[in-house]
């Protein structure tokens, strides 16, 4: 079923040669993420260091669309308002880490009854079109409202604030996402291995044979949103103190694509599948605006973010660790009892 | 004489279920075949694989010697497969006279006699003529289903439980309706309503867990309670 | 007296250009149960081709035929192109027309810059005319006429002819208007493409009457048509008519009394409407 937890867990036990490799290669890579702050510059840990908070972000949303089939466009809402609250929490109560933590409790409200109120709209009519309607529309309606109220967001210019002392060394915020990535993807898991999440999975695969089965589908979905809330909003808090920066961009519909888009590239319902695509996105991202010396065009990464979309939508759509699970699963029906592919 | 419509070892799914199993049946030309069978035993996504609706996972379905698996099912009905689907079909924002008009894919002077034929058969339908199908009754509904499906020459109707939902005295309207129409088409009719099966059906073929576990003419089964009692869970009135 | 007659001709200007949007987002959900998220694009997409005509030809009705036209193509291809293998998967088609949306308005700020186009009104339309102490703006009434013409057009067709028939069969059950032998794909790229170019209309319409184009008023107006969308009922061609003239009425009313309040008021109209009747005010919910 989830092969990159299976190749973790087999290195306990006898496993298949391509999991074998990929447990070694994770390995390594840990350790690489673990020791590279100390020897690399400062872009490349930037660039790590947005990936580790950004693929929460990601693992956020695939709780709803992975593991649920919820479209929410307006997930980005709980991402820019954890931003925002540690921005204007720091810049007018001061860069305390008191404060922020603070601005942590108050996005966990904010997020949790943003969730509340998202899902007594969005679910109420069924049916994942009228969602996804319903939580853009409220998606651009915040985001309007936040544009206007200049004065508290600075709008699309944004909002600069400072951070508690502890946090403005590089090295120690990397090591805290790295942390913060670690953590999360351990309490996510914890809730989609739990009865709720196996539940929540029952509503994706087919919501009214789950609601046959007796359970209450508008609440696991709301149950679904309130975690998938809580962790972007964590998320955006995070990612707020990462880049001392907060603009109404965190609130629009390109920043929830951005989630939906890795969970797609990585592969849905996975979580790991999250990091992955976060990884490779903002990667390529990152090389994709370096080479805006050579032609202006490549400064238009809307332009790329969208046609790789498209793309990944159209003939990819299982993800690299959906397509991981393939040539893993042929490699071991070949030598062992038969595991035959899936999906 | 082959038969009109053949269906063999008819295997389909629904999302992960594997709901037909090997459904096999047969209408001859003139005849009323009777799919009977307990709820879920396969009846309506049989009748549903036919029209083209679910795609066929397996087996054979004929019309007239050739098959129809595979095509989209507008080829099937323009072929000459009528259809009335369990929840009637009829479109609501759609006027009795439009639901009667998308239904005739020709308009000729046959297509349009038979029309009038079927309002002289169900003058309800003559009088709410120009009304929404809205504003049908149950029954009314399903009368206008069965004469959509007449205005056709097909060369068989598939009429999916017309008695669901309507008073025993609808019903006995609809067996008139059937057995009107049954002089002029070859029927297949999903019923579990075993009266109306029986009053309308020449050959029977019964459906469990999605597999035809028995078949043979009606008479027969009329006549062996035990078989009735068996398969479809009724001890048989006499 | 006279500022409510201003008010009533500048809210129904305004409910004729989301007409032209929510009559194509809506007839395109409930016959084929695609929500296009590219709708809005379209829109934009019309603004700007027909400022660019406008300013290259100086012919008012021929850059309005231009801009409906491109739109009608541009619909076109994406119904081929991307949505047509994605028929009954509600999922795969979010994601893809979400991504259009991205890939074409970032086009559109690729070719016409990033910056607003300042976009003028033809002589014979421009101006004011006083009827009863009230100011109305002659561009408007345009509007006004525009639309309801388009609304007794559609109307008409949707009620006397064999595709608008099909359309308003096809948005109850498209499986059954199959089974009947009529092959409703074949109508599924016209109606998006018609969809398309009166969304394009409506973008190429109101680009003079706010005054320009910008590579922002393709989603903000996608919006108002979804709200216009939930408030008559998903795919009910008559409720989009009727909530289109609500919405319009209201922002101009709330526009007139308390400016910022409008994008606000529009979400609350939504959400009262939600509250009490979640298959919108006519109620033919598409159940998919």
């Amino acid at each position: 079923m989830r092969p990159a937890l299976r190749a973790l867990h087999a290195a306990r036990g006898r496993m298949a040669t391509p999991d074998r490799w990929l447990a070694v290669l994770l390995a390594l890579g840990c350790g690489w993420l673990l020791v590279v702050p100390m020897f690399s510059g400062v872009v490349l840990t930037h660039l790590i260091g947005r990936i580790f908070i950004l693929s929460v972000f990601g693992m956020s949303y695939d709780i709803l669309r992975g593991y649920t089939g919820v479209i929410n466009l307006g997930h980005a809402l709980f991402f820019g308002g954890g931003a925002y609250i540690a921005g204007i929490m720091m810049r007018h109560s001061g860069p305390t880490l008191a404060n922020l933590a603070l601005a942590a409790a108050i996005t966990l409200v904010f997020s949790s009854v943003l969730a509340y109120l998202m899902g007594y709209l969005s679910f109420r009519s069924g049916g994942v079109v009228p969602c996804a309607m319903l939580t853009l529309a409220m998606a651009e309606v915040v985001r309007h409202v936040a544009e206007a109220a200049r004065t508290y967001t600075g709008g699309a210019d944004g909002l600069i604030f400072p951070i508690p002392e502890l946090l403005r060394n590089r090295v120690t915020v990397y090591y805290l996402a790295f942390a913060f990535m670690v953590l999360m993807l351990l309490a996510l898991r914890r809730f989609v291995d739990s009865p709720a999440g196996r539940v929540l999975q029952a509503i994706r695969e087919n919501e009214q044979r789950a609601a046959f089965l007796g359970y209450d589908t508008m609440l696991y979905k709301q149950i679904a949103l309130q975690v998938a809330g809580l962790s972007a909003g964590l998320a955006g808090v995070t990612f707020g103190v990462f880049g001392r920066f907060a603009n109404t961009d965190l609130l629009s519909i390109d920043q929830t694509l951005n989630a939906l888009l890795v969970t797609i590239v990585g592969g849905t319902g996975t979580l790991y599948g999250a990091i992955v695509g976060t990884a490779f996105i903002q990667t390529i991202r990152y090389y994709l605006l370096e080479l805006r010396g050579l032609h202006p065009i490549f400064e238009r990464w809307l332009l790329f973010f969208g046609a790789v979309y498209v793309v990944v939508v159209l003939c990819f759509p299982f993800g690299f660790i959906g397509w991981w699970k393939r040539i893993s699963a042929r490699w071991t029906a070949r030598p062992t009892t038969g595991k035959g592919g899936e999906g | 004489m082959p038969p009109v419509l053949e269906v063999k070892d008819l295997s389909a799914f629904i999302g992960p279920f594997h709901v037909l199993q090997g459904v096999s049946l047969e209408v001859h030309a003139g005849e009323t075949a009777v799919v009977l069978g307990r709820n879920g035993a396969g009846k309506t996504t049989t009748l549903r694989t036919i029209m083209g609706l679910i795609p066929v996972a397996g087996g054979r379905i004929a019309l007239e010697g050739a098959s129809l698996a595979g095509l989209p099912s507008h080829r099937i009905a323009r072929l000459g497969v009528g259809y009335v689907p369990e929840d009637r079909g009829i479109f609501d924002l759609l006027t009795v006279e439009e639901n009667l008009q998308l239904g005739m894919m020709r308009r000729d002077r046959a297509a349009i006699g038979r029309r009038d034929h079927v309002l002289d058969l169900f003058p309800d339908l003559r009088i709410a003529y120009r009304r929404l199908a809205s504003t049908l009754s149950g029954g009314q509904r399903q009368m206008l289903a069965i004469a959509r499906a007449f205005l056709n020459d097909s060369r068989v109707v598939l009429i999916d439980e017309p008695s669901k939902g309507l008073a025993p005295i609808v019903v006995d309207r609809v067996r008139d309706a059937i057995l009107e129409i049954k002089e002029h088409r070859t029927i297949v009719l999903v019923e579990q309503n075993f009266a109306l099966a029986s009053a309308v059906g020449d050959r029977y073929f019964i459906l469990n867990q999605g597999m035809t576990v028995d078949h043979g003419p009606m008479a027969g089964l009329l006549k062996d309670r035990e078989l009735l009692a068996k398969h479809l869970g009724m001890a048989a009135r006499p | 007296m006279s500022i409510f007659l201003t008010l009533f001709i500048n809210g129904l200007a305004e409910a004729a250009l989301l007409f032209l949007l929510a009559a194509g987002l809506t007839i395109i959900l409930g016959m084929m149960g695609v929500l296009n998220f590219a709708h809005g694009t379209l829109f934009l997409w019309g603004g700007y081709v027909h400022v660019w005509l406008f300013a290259l030809t100086g012919d008012f009705l021929l850059s309005l035929a231009g801009a409906t036209a491109a739109g009608f193509l541009l619909g076109l291809c994406f119904e081929r192109l991307f949505i047509r293998g994605f028929y009954g998967r509600p999922t795969a088609q979010i994601l893809i027309t979400l991504g259009l949306m991205i890939v074409f308005t970032e086009l559109a700020r690729l070719l016409w810059g990033p910056d607003a186009i300042v976009a003028v009104r033809p002589a014979a339309l421009s101006g004011t005319l006083t009827f009863q102490g009230a100011i109305i703006s002659r561009y408007r009434l345009f509007l006004i006429l525009v639309g309801a013409a388009f609304a007794a057009l559609l109307h008409l067709l949707m009620q006397k002819s064999r595709i608008g028939m099909v359309i308003r069969a096809g948005v109850q059950s498209a499986e059954m208007v199959q089974a009947l032998g009529i092959n409703i794909r074949s109508y599924f790229s016209f109606v998006f493409a018609a969809g398309a170019a009166m969304a394009a209309l409506g973008g190429a319409l109101y680009a003079p009457m706010v005054g320009g184009v910008w590579s922002g008023m393709g989603i903000a107006n996608q919006i108002l048509a979804f709200i216009v969308v939930v408030i008559g009922g998903l795919g009910s061609f008559g409720g989009s008519a009727a909530g289109s003239v609500l919405l319009g009425l209201g922002g101009a009313a709330i526009a007139w009394f308390f400016p910022p309040g409008v994008v606000v008021g529009h979400v609350l109209l939504m959400a009262a409407v939600l509250s009490f009747r979640p298959a919108g005010l006519f109620g033919l919910a598409v159940r998919r």
